[in-house]
Protein backbone atom coordinates (compact mmCIF):
# COMPACT_ATOMS: atom_id res chain seq x y z
CA UNK A 1 0.00 0.00 0.00
CA UNK A 2 1.22 3.49 -0.80
CA UNK A 3 2.32 5.68 2.01
CA UNK A 4 -0.24 8.18 3.15
CA UNK A 5 0.66 11.61 1.83
CA UNK A 6 0.80 14.42 4.35
CA UNK A 7 0.57 17.92 2.93
CA UNK A 8 0.87 20.81 5.39
CA UNK A 9 0.19 24.36 4.30
CA UNK A 10 3.40 25.71 5.84
CA UNK A 11 1.97 29.22 5.70
CA UNK A 12 4.41 31.85 6.81
CA UNK A 13 2.06 34.56 7.99
CA UNK A 14 0.64 33.00 11.13
CA UNK A 15 1.67 30.65 13.91
CA UNK A 16 -0.91 28.16 12.75
CA UNK A 17 1.03 27.59 9.55
CA UNK A 18 4.08 26.69 11.57
CA UNK A 19 1.98 24.37 13.70
CA UNK A 20 0.79 22.65 10.53
CA UNK A 21 4.35 22.26 9.32
CA UNK A 22 5.65 21.03 12.66
CA UNK A 23 2.73 18.64 13.04
CA UNK A 24 3.58 17.14 9.66
CA UNK A 25 7.15 16.59 10.79
CA UNK A 26 6.00 14.91 13.98
CA UNK A 27 3.83 12.50 11.99
CA UNK A 28 6.26 11.69 9.20
CA UNK A 29 9.46 11.57 11.24
CA UNK A 30 8.44 10.57 14.76
CA UNK A 31 5.10 8.81 14.86
CA UNK A 32 4.55 7.12 11.50
CA UNK A 33 7.73 7.34 9.43
CA UNK A 34 7.04 4.02 7.70
CA UNK A 35 3.53 4.71 6.55
CA UNK A 36 3.57 8.40 5.71
CA UNK A 37 5.43 10.84 3.51
CA UNK A 38 5.37 14.59 3.15
CA UNK A 39 4.75 16.30 -0.15
CA UNK A 40 5.67 19.99 -0.42
CA UNK A 41 2.71 22.04 -1.47
CA UNK A 42 4.64 24.41 -3.71
CA UNK A 43 6.16 21.56 -5.71
CA UNK A 44 2.76 20.03 -6.16
CA UNK A 45 1.12 23.21 -7.34
CA UNK A 46 3.91 24.07 -9.71
CA UNK A 47 3.59 20.79 -11.51
CA UNK A 48 6.39 18.63 -10.15
CA UNK A 49 5.75 15.20 -11.63
CA UNK A 50 6.84 13.20 -8.61
CA UNK A 51 4.81 15.30 -6.21
CA UNK A 52 1.79 14.94 -8.46
CA UNK A 53 2.27 11.17 -8.76
CA UNK A 54 2.57 10.86 -5.00
CA UNK A 55 -0.67 12.69 -4.41
CA UNK A 56 -2.82 11.00 -7.03
CA UNK A 57 -1.46 7.59 -6.16
CA UNK A 58 -2.11 7.59 -2.46
CA UNK A 59 -4.57 8.83 0.13
CA UNK A 60 -3.85 12.32 1.29
CA UNK A 61 -4.19 14.16 4.54
CA UNK A 62 -3.92 17.90 4.28
CA UNK A 63 -3.20 20.15 7.22
CA UNK A 64 -4.44 23.69 6.86
CA UNK A 65 -3.24 26.54 9.00
CA UNK A 66 -6.19 28.82 8.46
CA UNK A 67 -9.70 28.89 7.11
CA UNK A 68 -8.49 29.63 3.59
CA UNK A 69 -7.54 25.96 3.44
CA UNK A 70 -4.81 26.40 0.84
CA UNK A 71 -3.40 22.91 1.25
CA UNK A 72 -6.73 21.19 0.83
CA UNK A 73 -7.70 23.43 -2.03
CA UNK A 74 -4.51 22.82 -3.94
CA UNK A 75 -4.25 19.10 -3.35
CA UNK A 76 -7.79 18.77 -4.57
CA UNK A 77 -7.05 20.87 -7.64
CA UNK A 78 -3.95 18.80 -8.28
CA UNK A 79 -5.93 15.62 -8.53
CA UNK A 80 -5.59 14.38 -5.00
CA UNK A 81 -8.39 12.93 -3.00
CA UNK A 82 -9.11 14.85 0.12
CA UNK A 83 -12.35 14.54 1.98
CA UNK A 84 -14.03 17.46 3.66
CA UNK A 85 -16.80 15.31 4.99
CA UNK A 86 -16.16 14.17 8.55
CA UNK A 87 -18.21 11.09 7.83
CA UNK A 88 -15.57 10.05 5.30
CA UNK A 89 -12.56 9.87 7.53
CA UNK A 90 -10.49 7.65 5.27
CA UNK A 91 -9.33 10.66 3.38
CA UNK A 92 -9.15 13.78 5.35
CA UNK A 93 -8.22 17.35 5.86
CA UNK A 94 -7.42 18.77 9.23
CA UNK A 95 -7.44 22.40 10.24
CA UNK A 96 -5.08 23.58 12.92
CA UNK A 97 -7.75 25.98 14.12
CA UNK A 98 -10.12 23.08 14.76
CA UNK A 99 -7.48 21.25 16.74
CA UNK A 100 -6.82 24.42 18.68
CA UNK A 101 -10.51 24.68 19.51
CA UNK A 102 -10.21 21.27 21.11
CA UNK A 103 -7.11 22.35 23.01
CA UNK A 104 -7.74 25.92 24.05
CA UNK A 105 -4.96 25.76 26.61
CA UNK A 106 -2.37 25.32 23.84
CA UNK A 107 -2.22 28.77 22.34
CA UNK A 108 0.49 28.95 19.69
CA UNK A 109 2.75 31.95 19.31
CA UNK A 110 5.76 32.59 17.14
CA UNK A 111 6.27 31.70 13.50
CA UNK A 112 10.00 31.18 13.16
CA UNK A 113 9.99 29.39 16.47
CA UNK A 114 6.89 28.10 18.15
CA UNK A 115 6.30 28.65 21.83
CA UNK A 116 5.64 25.72 24.13
CA UNK A 117 1.90 25.90 23.51
CA UNK A 118 2.50 25.77 19.79
CA UNK A 119 4.79 22.78 20.11
CA UNK A 120 2.22 20.94 22.18
CA UNK A 121 -0.52 21.89 19.77
CA UNK A 122 1.58 20.47 16.93
CA UNK A 123 1.88 17.25 18.91
CA UNK A 124 -1.86 17.14 19.51
CA UNK A 125 -2.44 17.80 15.83
CA UNK A 126 -0.02 15.04 14.90
CA UNK A 127 -1.86 12.58 17.11
CA UNK A 128 -5.10 13.39 15.35
CA UNK A 129 -3.40 12.95 12.01
CA UNK A 130 -2.00 9.60 13.12
CA UNK A 131 -5.47 8.35 13.91
CA UNK A 132 -6.42 9.08 10.34
CA UNK A 133 -3.20 7.63 8.97
CA UNK A 134 -3.79 4.37 10.77
CA UNK A 135 -7.30 4.14 9.41
CA UNK A 136 -6.06 4.87 5.92
CA UNK A 137 -3.15 2.48 6.17
CA UNK A 138 -5.29 -0.46 7.16
CA UNK A 139 -8.06 0.14 4.66
CA UNK A 140 -7.96 -2.49 1.95
CA UNK A 141 -10.55 -1.02 -0.33
CA UNK A 142 -9.46 2.57 -0.13
CA UNK A 143 -9.74 4.31 -3.47
CA UNK A 144 -6.27 5.46 -4.30
CA UNK A 145 -6.94 8.21 -6.74
CA UNK A 146 -9.55 10.61 -7.87
CA UNK A 147 -10.18 8.37 -10.84
CA UNK A 148 -11.29 5.71 -8.44
CA UNK A 149 -14.27 7.75 -7.51
CA UNK A 150 -13.09 10.04 -4.80
CA UNK A 151 -13.82 13.29 -6.56
CA UNK A 152 -12.57 16.60 -5.33
CA UNK A 153 -14.70 18.05 -2.64
CA UNK A 154 -17.24 15.27 -2.79
CA UNK A 155 -16.37 13.94 0.58
CA UNK A 156 -14.39 11.03 -0.81
CA UNK A 157 -15.40 7.47 -0.14
CA UNK A 158 -15.28 5.29 2.84
CA UNK A 159 -13.53 2.02 2.52
CA UNK B 1 -9.57 66.36 -16.07
CA UNK B 2 -6.54 64.25 -15.48
CA UNK B 3 -6.26 62.06 -12.46
CA UNK B 4 -3.98 63.59 -9.92
CA UNK B 5 -1.80 60.86 -8.53
CA UNK B 6 -1.54 60.93 -4.77
CA UNK B 7 1.50 60.56 -2.66
CA UNK B 8 1.83 56.83 -2.41
CA UNK B 9 1.82 55.31 1.02
CA UNK B 10 5.09 53.83 2.04
CA UNK B 11 6.02 51.36 -0.59
CA UNK B 12 6.97 47.94 0.62
CA UNK B 13 8.64 44.91 -0.79
CA UNK B 14 6.91 41.55 -0.78
CA UNK B 15 8.94 38.58 0.37
CA UNK B 16 8.01 35.18 -1.06
CA UNK B 17 9.81 32.22 0.47
CA UNK B 18 9.47 28.72 -0.89
CA UNK B 19 9.41 27.25 2.63
CA UNK B 20 10.04 23.82 1.14
CA UNK B 21 9.44 21.19 3.79
CA UNK B 22 11.67 18.56 2.29
CA UNK B 23 15.06 20.17 2.52
CA UNK B 24 17.02 22.26 4.97
CA UNK B 25 17.41 24.95 2.34
CA UNK B 26 13.64 25.36 2.32
CA UNK B 27 13.68 26.02 6.03
CA UNK B 28 16.51 28.48 5.50
CA UNK B 29 14.30 30.44 3.10
CA UNK B 30 11.48 30.46 5.59
CA UNK B 31 13.57 31.62 8.52
CA UNK B 32 15.49 34.14 6.42
CA UNK B 33 12.23 35.65 5.21
CA UNK B 34 10.94 35.87 8.75
CA UNK B 35 14.21 37.43 9.91
CA UNK B 36 13.81 40.17 7.33
CA UNK B 37 10.11 40.64 8.00
CA UNK B 38 10.34 40.66 11.76
CA UNK B 39 13.78 42.04 12.54
CA UNK B 40 15.82 43.46 9.69
CA UNK B 41 13.26 45.41 7.64
CA UNK B 42 9.91 45.13 9.42
CA UNK B 43 8.67 48.47 8.12
CA UNK B 44 9.77 47.95 4.57
CA UNK B 45 8.54 44.44 3.87
CA UNK B 46 5.44 42.31 3.97
CA UNK B 47 5.16 38.59 3.66
CA UNK B 48 3.47 37.06 0.69
CA UNK B 49 2.33 33.67 1.85
CA UNK B 50 3.27 31.27 -0.95
CA UNK B 51 0.48 28.75 -0.30
CA UNK B 52 -2.08 31.52 -0.26
CA UNK B 53 -0.48 33.14 -3.23
CA UNK B 54 -0.64 29.93 -5.23
CA UNK B 55 -4.13 29.10 -4.03
CA UNK B 56 -5.45 32.38 -5.28
CA UNK B 57 -4.97 34.95 -2.54
CA UNK B 58 -6.15 38.01 -4.40
CA UNK B 59 -4.61 40.45 -2.01
CA UNK B 60 -1.21 38.82 -2.29
CA UNK B 61 -1.37 38.54 -6.04
CA UNK B 62 -2.52 42.13 -6.42
CA UNK B 63 0.24 43.34 -4.15
CA UNK B 64 2.83 41.50 -6.16
CA UNK B 65 1.51 43.05 -9.34
CA UNK B 66 2.04 46.54 -8.05
CA UNK B 67 5.03 46.31 -5.80
CA UNK B 68 8.41 44.65 -6.12
CA UNK B 69 8.84 41.18 -4.76
CA UNK B 70 11.83 39.15 -3.74
CA UNK B 71 11.61 35.40 -4.20
CA UNK B 72 13.72 33.24 -1.91
CA UNK B 73 14.11 29.68 -3.10
CA UNK B 74 15.82 26.76 -1.50
CA UNK B 75 16.82 24.99 -4.69
CA UNK B 76 16.99 25.32 -8.43
CA UNK B 77 13.36 24.35 -8.83
CA UNK B 78 12.62 28.00 -8.05
CA UNK B 79 9.11 27.35 -6.77
CA UNK B 80 8.76 30.79 -5.19
CA UNK B 81 10.08 32.65 -8.21
CA UNK B 82 8.09 30.56 -10.66
CA UNK B 83 4.93 30.82 -8.62
CA UNK B 84 5.27 34.58 -8.36
CA UNK B 85 5.87 34.96 -12.06
CA UNK B 86 3.09 32.57 -12.97
CA UNK B 87 0.42 34.27 -10.92
CA UNK B 88 1.56 37.82 -10.71
CA UNK B 89 4.74 39.13 -12.25
CA UNK B 90 8.41 38.46 -12.48
CA UNK B 91 10.07 38.97 -9.10
CA UNK B 92 12.22 42.05 -8.88
CA UNK B 93 14.91 39.91 -7.30
CA UNK B 94 15.47 36.21 -6.86
CA UNK B 95 17.75 34.55 -4.34
CA UNK B 96 18.49 30.84 -4.30
CA UNK B 97 19.99 29.43 -1.13
CA UNK B 98 22.12 26.88 -2.94
CA UNK B 99 23.69 29.69 -4.95
CA UNK B 100 24.54 31.63 -1.83
CA UNK B 101 25.51 28.92 0.62
CA UNK B 102 28.05 26.30 -0.34
CA UNK B 103 27.96 24.05 2.70
CA UNK B 104 25.81 20.93 2.61
CA UNK B 105 25.63 20.67 6.39
CA UNK B 106 22.69 22.88 7.11
CA UNK B 107 20.97 20.36 9.34
CA UNK B 108 17.54 18.99 8.50
CA UNK B 109 14.43 20.66 7.21
CA UNK B 110 12.98 20.30 10.67
CA UNK B 111 15.95 21.46 12.68
CA UNK B 112 18.73 23.53 11.21
CA UNK B 113 22.27 23.07 12.44
CA UNK B 114 24.43 25.96 13.57
CA UNK B 115 25.68 26.25 10.01
CA UNK B 116 22.07 26.29 8.87
CA UNK B 117 21.28 29.16 11.21
CA UNK B 118 24.32 31.02 9.93
CA UNK B 119 22.99 30.47 6.43
CA UNK B 120 19.76 32.08 7.55
CA UNK B 121 21.73 35.15 8.63
CA UNK B 122 23.59 35.33 5.34
CA UNK B 123 20.51 34.92 3.19
CA UNK B 124 18.51 37.36 5.32
CA UNK B 125 21.22 39.99 4.93
CA UNK B 126 21.18 39.53 1.19
CA UNK B 127 17.44 39.89 1.10
CA UNK B 128 17.58 43.02 3.26
CA UNK B 129 20.17 44.47 0.92
CA UNK B 130 17.91 43.80 -2.06
CA UNK B 131 15.03 45.43 -0.22
CA UNK B 132 17.11 48.56 0.24
CA UNK B 133 18.11 48.54 -3.39
CA UNK B 134 14.54 48.17 -4.54
CA UNK B 135 13.30 50.94 -2.29
CA UNK B 136 16.29 53.13 -2.98
CA UNK B 137 17.09 53.39 0.66
CA UNK B 138 20.57 53.82 2.06
CA UNK B 139 20.51 51.83 5.26
CA UNK B 140 22.41 53.13 8.22
CA UNK B 141 23.61 49.88 9.72
CA UNK B 142 25.01 51.61 12.80
CA UNK B 143 21.67 53.18 13.63
CA UNK B 144 19.64 50.27 12.36
CA UNK B 145 17.44 52.58 10.32
CA UNK B 146 17.41 54.37 6.98
CA UNK B 147 20.08 57.01 6.87
CA UNK B 148 18.95 60.63 7.11
CA UNK B 149 20.37 61.32 3.70
CA UNK B 150 18.37 58.49 2.22
CA UNK B 151 16.21 59.58 -0.63
CA UNK B 152 13.50 57.53 -2.28
CA UNK B 153 14.46 56.02 -5.57
CA UNK B 154 13.12 58.81 -7.73
CA UNK B 155 13.02 56.75 -10.87
CA UNK B 156 11.09 53.88 -9.39
CA UNK B 157 8.81 56.07 -7.34
CA UNK B 158 8.07 58.34 -10.24
CA UNK B 159 7.42 55.47 -12.57
CA UNK B 160 4.79 54.08 -10.26
CA UNK B 161 3.30 57.37 -9.11
CA UNK B 162 3.06 59.13 -12.44
CA UNK B 163 -0.04 58.23 -14.35
CA UNK B 164 1.20 59.81 -17.54
CA UNK B 165 3.69 57.04 -18.10
CA UNK B 166 0.89 54.56 -18.26
CA UNK B 167 2.11 52.49 -15.38
CA UNK B 168 0.60 54.41 -12.51
CA UNK B 169 -1.51 52.71 -9.91
CA UNK B 170 -5.10 53.89 -10.26
CA UNK B 171 -6.58 55.67 -7.30
CA UNK B 172 -10.01 56.74 -6.19
CA UNK B 173 -11.08 59.46 -3.83
CA UNK B 174 -13.81 58.49 -1.42
CA UNK B 175 -15.70 60.42 1.21
CA UNK B 176 -15.21 58.77 4.57
CA UNK B 177 -17.08 60.41 7.41
CA UNK B 178 -17.05 63.71 5.56
CA UNK B 179 -13.34 63.52 4.79
CA UNK B 180 -11.95 62.90 1.36
CA UNK B 181 -9.67 59.91 1.45
CA UNK B 182 -7.55 58.72 -1.44
CA UNK B 183 -7.52 54.97 -1.92
CA UNK B 184 -4.74 53.31 -3.83
CA UNK B 185 -5.67 50.66 -6.39
CA UNK B 186 -9.35 50.78 -5.51
CA UNK B 187 -10.65 50.72 -9.12
CA UNK B 188 -8.58 47.65 -9.86
CA UNK B 189 -9.71 45.91 -6.73
CA UNK B 190 -13.33 46.69 -7.57
CA UNK B 191 -12.82 45.38 -11.08
CA UNK B 192 -11.19 42.17 -9.87
CA UNK B 193 -14.00 41.49 -7.41
CA UNK B 194 -16.72 42.29 -9.90
CA UNK B 195 -15.14 40.06 -12.50
CA UNK B 196 -14.93 37.31 -9.92
CA UNK B 197 -18.67 37.65 -9.35
CA UNK B 198 -18.18 38.95 -5.84
CA UNK B 199 -20.89 41.55 -5.82
CA UNK B 200 -21.75 43.94 -3.00
CA UNK B 201 -23.12 42.18 0.00
CA UNK B 202 -22.26 41.15 3.49
CA UNK B 203 -20.08 38.30 2.37
CA UNK B 204 -17.94 40.49 0.18
CA UNK B 205 -17.11 43.32 2.53
CA UNK B 206 -14.56 41.55 4.69
CA UNK B 207 -12.69 40.06 1.76
CA UNK B 208 -12.74 43.25 -0.23
CA UNK B 209 -11.45 45.26 2.71
CA UNK B 210 -8.60 42.81 3.12
CA UNK B 211 -7.52 43.63 -0.41
CA UNK B 212 -8.02 47.34 0.20
CA UNK B 213 -5.85 47.19 3.30
CA UNK B 214 -2.96 45.82 1.30
CA UNK B 215 -2.47 49.29 -0.16
CA UNK B 216 -4.28 51.56 2.19
CA UNK B 217 -3.67 52.09 5.87
CA UNK B 218 -6.88 52.24 7.84
CA UNK B 219 -6.65 54.37 10.98
CA UNK B 220 -7.48 52.76 14.27
CA UNK B 221 -11.14 52.99 15.12
CA UNK B 222 -12.20 53.86 11.58
CA UNK B 223 -12.54 50.40 10.10
CA UNK B 224 -16.34 50.55 10.10
CA UNK B 225 -16.47 53.97 8.46
CA UNK B 226 -13.93 52.92 5.85
CA UNK B 227 -15.77 49.71 5.14
CA UNK B 228 -19.09 51.50 4.73
CA UNK B 229 -17.54 54.07 2.42
CA UNK B 230 -15.72 51.55 0.28
CA UNK B 231 -18.72 49.27 -0.01
CA UNK B 232 -20.90 52.24 -0.95
CA UNK B 233 -18.46 53.08 -3.72
CA UNK B 234 -18.30 49.47 -4.77
CA UNK B 235 -22.06 49.32 -5.13
CA UNK B 236 -21.93 52.43 -7.33
CA UNK B 237 -19.09 50.93 -9.34
CA UNK B 238 -21.01 47.72 -9.99
CA UNK B 239 -24.16 49.65 -10.86
CA UNK B 240 -22.30 51.74 -13.41
CA UNK B 241 -20.76 48.66 -14.98
CA UNK B 242 -24.08 46.93 -15.42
Amino acid sequence: MSKVVIVPCSGIGKSYGTVAREGAYVVTEDLRPDTTQRVPLSLLVLGDEQAHADVVGAPSITIDGCKLACATKMVTESGGTVAHDPSAPLRASLAVLDVYRRHRDLKPAGIAELNEGGQKLAQALAEEVVTLVDALSTADSLPLSQNDGGGAGDGGQNA
Amino acid sequence: MGVKMPDLPKKKVGIVACSGEEMAEGTVTRLAALRVLEQLRPNETVTICLPLFLAGGEGDRAFARFYPTIAIDGCDKHCAARGTEMYSGKPAASIVVTDVIQTKHLGTARRLSEAGMQAVDVVAEQVAQRVDELLGVNWDRKQGQPSKEAQPAEGLEAKIATCSCGSGIPIQKVQVDGQEVTFIALPLIFEQFREAGKLPGDGTAAELMQAVKVYNPIPDGQATAYTEAVMREYAVFCQEKN
